[in-house]
């Protein structure tokens, strides 16, 4: 008689939405958390001045479209969505910016000023979008929801392509798959100002353009439909509201969570994970807990190598696990307690800057964009500082002392890198501990050149670089946000490493065992994996037939996108 | 915006609101409990950044598991775990040998008596045997049940069968310098003792001496909790929603409604109401009395009470730092146990030097001289810092009013060079200053670093708590009741005024207790020290 019958390691949001469903659907369910606080990479912390905020991960909130706001009736529990009017705007160094509506009549008035044909292409794109919305949901639910198949891909890309010949391009997803972000781009826009922000927004996503058929679809997907299809949103009280619903939602469905708890081993026998061994540390030191299925939530490496052990590995599986990529979603985080908002130099251009509370600089060319993700691959820190920004204050004032604000910037770097500004760089990845403060220092300065005055009114500065984010969250290995980086070979069907997946997006190799993070999407907040983990769980179980367990992807942000306050809109 | 109704709501998600909570959606009254912050907890503050755990409020638990709730709630099955490190407190200075203060009693009177002489050990014994018994047997049930006025009190221990009590009263209206003078302590000793009270900020010279032996007992059986304070207020969060109790954060409340002579809900920030047959508040009589009514809503004599409520004169500033090792104390040179304390004294070396010290904080001075104690809560509990690396707390006395914007990091400068005299070996990551604005900025309960939401003054205490008209819990007004730590029988994560709370406000609805009166306040009752 097991104790349980699903033991889930790693208390983070896909965690806390795995466990929450399971519960809901009648199992008995354990959420063991190694930290003190649940949803570790959904994080709202005071380090500094008490008032201020900080959303030390996640930022840039997107759980909305997930069916679990549906499902797991996360309003009930206190989860309440904050937005701008603009959802993403990118200011450039001659003064203009370009700006994502999340009513794309904004973004057309913007664009306009660009270039006329972009901004015909708006118009295009909704005419074509429109009639075809359930045929698009229904594509995005199964390729982000649902186990990774080459035929849910297509449909996307069917659909995709029809769109591109309303355009008047003739192109075939294969072919376009073999291209890269960027060559896409190209083909579909003019502008570079509007090039370069939508190369923004999809690496920002997790799809880094410099690669073929990642970089392809996180610009036609991700790089296309912000704003409109995928929202961006903070919670009241920050990113921890998210959480702070997920664990309300799972106490009351019979969850039991407990924090303090690292797991040292799970146990494996014939091929069949059985048990968890917690570490002599924990608060009940060198406790086993049986269960009849165990999900991981920690990445690969850690799951397979350290908790499960080499032991029970093929030797072939265990070389090619150990060789998972963790070093392309890496970054420092400069969070500022400021007494105003940032003045943007280009809100003279377009002031919807001063309503948009995700944003980017520096960049402005494709080849500077390609310089910076090049410099990643050659383990150099780019030269010029270009970064994606969060004011989640101006979409929800509550974050900060009233009149006084909080931002965070994120410098993607290469967590051991060698070398900046022409100086060779030694001590890998231990050399944050000192670095962090310089690179710091020109974060500060490329916030002046975009947002003159602003350093004029930082209060606080809190650093937190891929070392810190490391030493935080172990399992998130070289501080990597993503559960692994997303290239060609860790993409889709590869994700993470050939031969760990068996049959779906979550069973793996091992029998009775799922891994809920390092798998397709990656890490993020869209509940993707935590959802598709509960959903493969439940069918094995012999409980996925619950008749409120029906919502789809976007079903519940469509219907509700018209209540989310937001902050600028008249 | 729809409108949302309870049985009872609690304001103020901090312990105390948390105990009430979770007992009360345990009778089955429909509960909802606001808070203003993001975070539940007030000062049970863990902060986890970077892979270290800092705890800038509360971190010794005195009554860990001796509050009700510890039991009541199983709090044991919820992830709460509390350490009891075996050397409670090292004493050091920088040229005399150090003086250790043990979890176990024998330990202590053996050190002392090879510190000093075995007759000095003997006085320890005795002490420490009186202060056991009044605590276990009075002060601590005493702090489960509603107070009644002081001389009642005095004559039900007067009265008791059990001579404990007339022994009690006997020191009841000494101050703890007279106390330990009683004792005849030599130094260091004498100054040890007594500050264990006043490192609280607690007058030695005030009569509320009836205290000092519950400080002096509890701070030689004080605890933490693993994994950091947060999880005391953690465990208390997962009893309230598993009772069916709703939580609220992010939900500020700025009125009382009020009809008919009686409290019938809340107005939020946002404008939203909130109805409720019981309105409970945890916050500050400023807050309690004063800010959530109109002109005469409460008698005047509650309104004046809170307006003239005296905040603590002298509160904290801390340093968190991130160590890349443990701190190795040069005294532990010599005697080992003085490196592995839970609290490490620095500086103190006789009761003069601290009743000055203290007189300059009183004065709204900054002390000439850093009195700090430091602890390193991962030495004992491994999750509290990254593999091999630690976290280090110090913490002093210091008056409020200072330029504490402007002079934060010098000042944190200044204790962390005075730490490093004793721990040569301290090289901190990263640090975090913590000046007394902060503790009124994070929880505005604390007005002006009062982190017991008001002075312990004979006059604030007991009966007295927050007047003599509310330290019951309820109030002169209908359906409204407090049960903070403004409230008898204080602050300090005793989890008392929470309980106290929720017994009387089940009592008014006429609801089924849950649970069970505690062993501890059974026994008093039998004795007499509680009224039956």
């Amino acid at each position: 008689m097991a104790d349980y019958d699903v033991i889930i390691i790693g208390g983070g949001i896909n965690g806390l939405a795995c466990a929450a469903y399971l519960a809901k659907a009648g199992l008995k369910t354990l959420v063991l958390e190694a930290r003190g606080q649940c949803g570790t990479h959904c994080d709202t912390s005071e380090p500094g001045i008490p008032g201020f905020l900080h959303n030390l991960h996640a930022t840039w909130l997107i759980s909305a479209v997930s069916p679990a706001m549906t499902d797991l009736e996360l309003e009930k529990f206190g989860l309440e969505w904050r937005a701008t009017r603009y959802a993403f705007g990118k200011t450039f160094a001659d003064g203009t910016n370009v700006l994502i509506g999340n009513n794309p009549a904004d973004t057309l008035v913007n664009w306009q000023k660009h270039s006329q044909a972009d901004a015909a292409l708006i118009e295009k794109a909704l005419a074509f979008m429109l009639p075809r919305m359930a045929d698009l949901m229904e594509a995005m639910h199964t390729w982000i929801y649902t186990a990774p198949a080459l035929e849910k891909e297509r449909a996307l890309g069917a659909l995709f392509e029809d769109f591109l010949r309303s355009l008047g391009l003739a192109a075939r997803f294969e072919d376009l798959l073999k291209m890269n972000g960027f060559e896409i781009l190209d083909l579909m826009y003019q502008s570079e100002h509007i090039k370069t922000t939508i190369q923004a927004l999809s690496w920002l996503a997790g799809f880094p353009p410099i690669h073929p058929r990642v970089g392809t679809l996180g610009a036609a997907v991700f790089g296309n439909f912000t704003g409109p299809l995928f929202p961006v949103h903070t919670a009241k009280g920050g990113s921890h509201g998210l959480t702070h619903a997920l664990v309300k939602a799972a106490l009351s469905y019979g969850v039991t969570i407990l924090p303090c708890c690292p797991v040292k081993r799970i146990l494996v026998r014939n091929n069949t994970a059985e048990a968890v061994v917690l570490s002599e540390d924990a608060v009940y030191p060198n406790e086993i807990f049986t269960a009849r299925r165990i999900v991981s939530n920690l990445t690969v490496v850690p799951t397979f190598i350290r908790l499960v052990g080499e032991e029970h590995l093929p030797v072939d599986l265990a070389r090619r696990i150990k060789g998972f990529c963790y070093d392309n979603q890496n970054i420092i985080v400069v969070n500022y307690a400021l007494d105003q908002a940032p003045q943007f130099r280009s809100a003279g251009f377009d002031p919807g800057i001063q309503k948009t509370f995700m944003g980017y600089f520096g960049g402005d060319t494709t080849r500077s964009m390609q310089g910076i993700m090049q410099g990643i691959h050659r383990k150099t820190i780019h030269d010029e500082i270009i970064v994606n920004w969060y004011v989640p204050t101006l979409a929800d004032p509550s974050q900060a002392p009233a009149g006084c604000h909080v931002v965070n910037t994120w410098l993607d770097v290469p967590p051991e890198p060698t070398a900046w500004k022409g100086a060779a760089l030694t001590a890998g990845f231990e050399v944050w501990d000192k670095l962090k403060y310089t690179l710091a220092d020109e974060i500060d300065g490329a916030w002046e050149r975009h947002a003159p005055g602003f350093t004029g009114h930082i209060k606080e500065r809190i650093i937190y670089s891929p070392l810190d984010q490391f030493r935080n969250n172990p399992s998130a290995v070289l501080g990597t946000w993503a559960g692994g980086s997303m290239i060609p070979e860790q993409f889709y069907e590869n994700r993470p490493v050939p031969g760990v997946l068996k049959g779906g997006g979550s069973r793996t190799f091992i029998d009775k065992l799922y891994l809920s993070n390092s798998v397709h999407v990656f890490g993020n907040t869209l509940l993707s994996s935590g959802y598709m983990t509960a959903c493969e769980v439940a069918e094995d179980a012999g409980v996925r037939d619950q008749s409120w367990w029906q919502a789809k992807a976007f079903n519940w942000y469509v219907e509700n996108a018209a209540r989310i306050p937001a902050a600028g809109k008249e | 915006m729809k409108k949302q109704n309870y049985d009872v709501v609690i304001i103020g998600a901090g312990p105390n609101g948390l105990i009430c909570a979770a007992y009360l959606a345990r009778t089955g009254l429909k509960t909802a409990l606001l808070e203003r912050r993001h975070e539940t907890g007030g000062g049970l503050d863990t902060l986890e950044f970077g892979g270290f755990k800092f705890n800038p409020h509360a971190v010794y638990h005195l009554m860990a598991e001796v509050m009700p709730a510890f039991s009541d709630l199983n709090l044991k099955s919820r992830g709460l775990r509390y350490i009891f490190p075996e050397v409670q407190a090292a004493y050091l200075t920088e040229d005399m040998p150090p003086l250790i203060l043990y979890h176990d009693p024998l330990k202590t009177i053996a050190h002392i008596s090879r510190r000093f002489s075995a007759r000095e050990g003997e006085k320890y014994a005795c002490m420490y045997a009186d202060f056991k018994a009044y605590s276990e047997k009075i002060l601590m049930p005493l702090t489960y049940v509603p107070p009644i006025p002081a001389m009642d009190q005095f004559l039900l221990l007067e009265k008791s069968g059990d001579e404990t009590g007339r022994r009690f009263n006997a020191i009841a209206e000494l101050t703890p310098l007279e106390i330990l003078n009683h004792y005849d302590f030599q130094e260091p000793l004498k100054a040890a003792l007594l500050n264990l009270f006043t490192m609280w900020g607690l007058s030695p010279v005030e009569a509320i001496g009836y205290l000092f032996p519950l400080y002096v007992f509890r701070m030689t059986n004080a605890a933490l909790c693993v994994g950091g304070s947060h999880r005391l207020s953690s465990a208390l969060h997962k009893s309230v929603v598993q009772a069916g109790g709703t939580i609220l954060d992010t939900s500020e409340v700025v009125r009382v409604k009020t009809a008919g002579g009686k409290a019938v809900g809340v107005v939020l920030a946002d404008g939203s109401e909130i109805d409720a047959k019981a309105v409970v508040s945890t916050l500050d009589p400023k807050q309690s009395f004063l800010d959530f009514f109109g002109k005469d809503e409460l008698p005047e004599h509650v309104v004046e009470s809170a307006r003239r409520w005296n905040w603590e004169k002298i509160t904290f500033f801390g340093v968190h730092a991130a160590l890349r090792e443990m701190p190795r104390y040069r005294a532990a040179a010599t005697e080992t146990d003085a490196g592995r304390a839970m609290i490490t004294f620095l500086g103190i070396r006789d009761t003069d030097q601290l009743l000055d010290h203290l007189e300059e904080l009183e004065n709204g001075k900054l002390p000439g001289e850093l009195l700090g104690h430091i602890t390193c809560a991962s030495c004992f509990d491994r999750l509290q810092a990254f593999e091999d690396c630690h976290t280090g707390r110090w913490e002093c006395l210091v008056p409020f009013d200072c330029d504490w914007e402007h002079i934060k990091d010098d000042y944190a400068a200044q204790c962390l060079a005075t730490w490093r005299r004793y721990a040569p070996n301290l090289e901190p990551l990263h640090t975090l200053a913590y000046p007394p604005t902060y503790i009124e900025k994070k929880l505005k309960n604390m007005v002006r670093g009062s982190f017991k939401h008001g002075a312990y003054l004979p006059l604030q205490m007991g009966y007295f708590r927050p007047n003599d008209a509310c330290s019951r819990t309820y109030t002169p007004l209908e359906g409204y009741y407090v049960c903070g730590a403004s409230v008898y029988p204080g602050g300090m994560i005793l989890g008392g005024g929470g309980y106290i709370g929720a017994n009387i406000i089940a009592e008014d609805f006429g609801v089924k207790k849950t649970w069970e009166e505690p062993e501890m306040i059974k026994r008093a009752r039998e004795a007499g020290f509680i009224s039956k």
